[in-house]
């Protein structure tokens, strides 16, 4: 039976049609409670779990998936590239902004698992949040931390900017677009650029570096201390 | 075959970065080198947009999709999770606050002393 299972044709078309299924369901609710992502690996852990398919025999095919995430984290350069312009200008607030912010995201993060005594390998996974997930993966899994639950906490810190970012811009007064763009790339990554596109032009281009420019320096950052 | 050369470059440019990863003595993510090679191969004219446009749009419009099979690697940690949700989240949350915070106010400083100094290029 679990011969079915094990081609990675299955692995492959089962993630296609549930993020398929996340894709729909996303625009038909207009919420940014369903991330496509989201949804999609919610119904296939249901899946495995109730017809009892190892999750191996999903690897088939999921690994080769995987195997598209570094070539799609170097095309962000193409995206950084697009909006090179942008960056020429603002040069100096991006610079200090996103080390201010990456700087901070860790700082807290490792702090507060100190407080809630995680152990190594959960603060770990979690010091990399704020970024990008394929940036994320790699510096999480590099010093010992668990892949997939860095994934679930990139995904729900991202839903979670992106849902707080307008109650922020007006609780710490940011007035200037700029600014606005750059804090919501770095707390959360491209779910709060897709919020910060909403908002206005700048905004979504600020925040859309910040997601690449915060990944590079959290991951010089992590060489460098941890 | 331009799709086919598009995969080549960019697989290529992948490629040389697990060859840094190798060669590197310190841990420098290969997908992230990858990332700085091909911006450096933009920047200096090397590359044009066009060479790898399609098969990069194709890459950036669905990036969600390839960290499906690592999220639901998640159902071999479903323990930890249970075990631990609560400071997950809080920690998630304050966090992603006070990086705002701090990523707002330094710009806003940063703004601040640039008006100070009255357009002189130091910083």
């Amino acid at each position: 039976m679990n011969e079915l299972w094990a081609s990675p044709f299955f692995g492959i078309s089962v993630s296609i049609l549930a993020f398929w299924f996340g894709v729909k369901l996303q625009s038909r609710l207009r919420s940014v409670l369903c991330n496509p992502l989201l949804t999609a690996i919610l119904l296939i852990v249901g899946l495995l779990s109730i017809l009892k398919i190892p999750y191996e025999s999903y690897n088939q095919g999921g690994a080769i998936i995987n195997m598209f995430l570094a070539p799609a984290t170097a095309c962000l350069a193409v995206s950084i590239y697009s909006k090179i312009q942008i960056l020429k200008e603002n040069w100096l607030p991006i610079a200090v902004g996103c080390t201010a912010g990456s700087v901070t995201s860790m700082g807290s993060v490792y702090l507060l698992c100190r407080l809630f005594q995680l152990d190594e390998a959960m603060t770990a996974s979690l010091i990399p949040k704020s970024i990008t997930t394929p940036i994320a993966v790699e510096v999480s899994s590099s010093h010992g931390g668990i892949v997939p639950v860095t994934v679930i906490a990139v995904i729900f810190t991202g839903i979670l900017g992106s849902i707080l970012a307008p109650f922020l811009i007006r609780f710490f007064r940011v007035t200037d677009s700029v600014a606005a763009g750059l804090s919501i790339g770095a707390c959360s990554h491209a779910v709060g650029t897709s919020r910060a596109i909403q908002l206005g032009e700048t905004e979504g281009a600020m925040s859309g570096l910040a997601i690449g420019i915060c990944g590079i320096i959290t991951v010089l950052i992590s060489i460098l201390f941890l | 075959m331009k799709i086919i050369k598009q995969i080549g470059i960019i697989f290529g440019i992948c490629w040389l970065g697990t060859v840094a990863e190798q060669l590197l003595p310190f841990a420098f993510p290969a997908s992230v080198t990858a990332m700085l090679l091909l911006l450096v191969c933009l920047l200096t004219g090397i590359l044009k947009t066009e060479h790898i446009q399609e098969k990069s749009d194709f890459l950036l419009a669905n990036m969600a999709f390839f960290f499906i099979p690592a999220g639901v690697n998640v159902i071999n940690y479903l323990d930890i999770l249970k075990q631990s949700w609560l400071p997950l989240a809080a920690i998630c949350t304050i966090t992603t606050v006070i990086t705002f915070a701090a990523t707002a106010f330094s710009i806003r400083l940063t703004m601040r002393l640039l008006h100070k100094t009255g357009g002189t290029k130091n910083e």
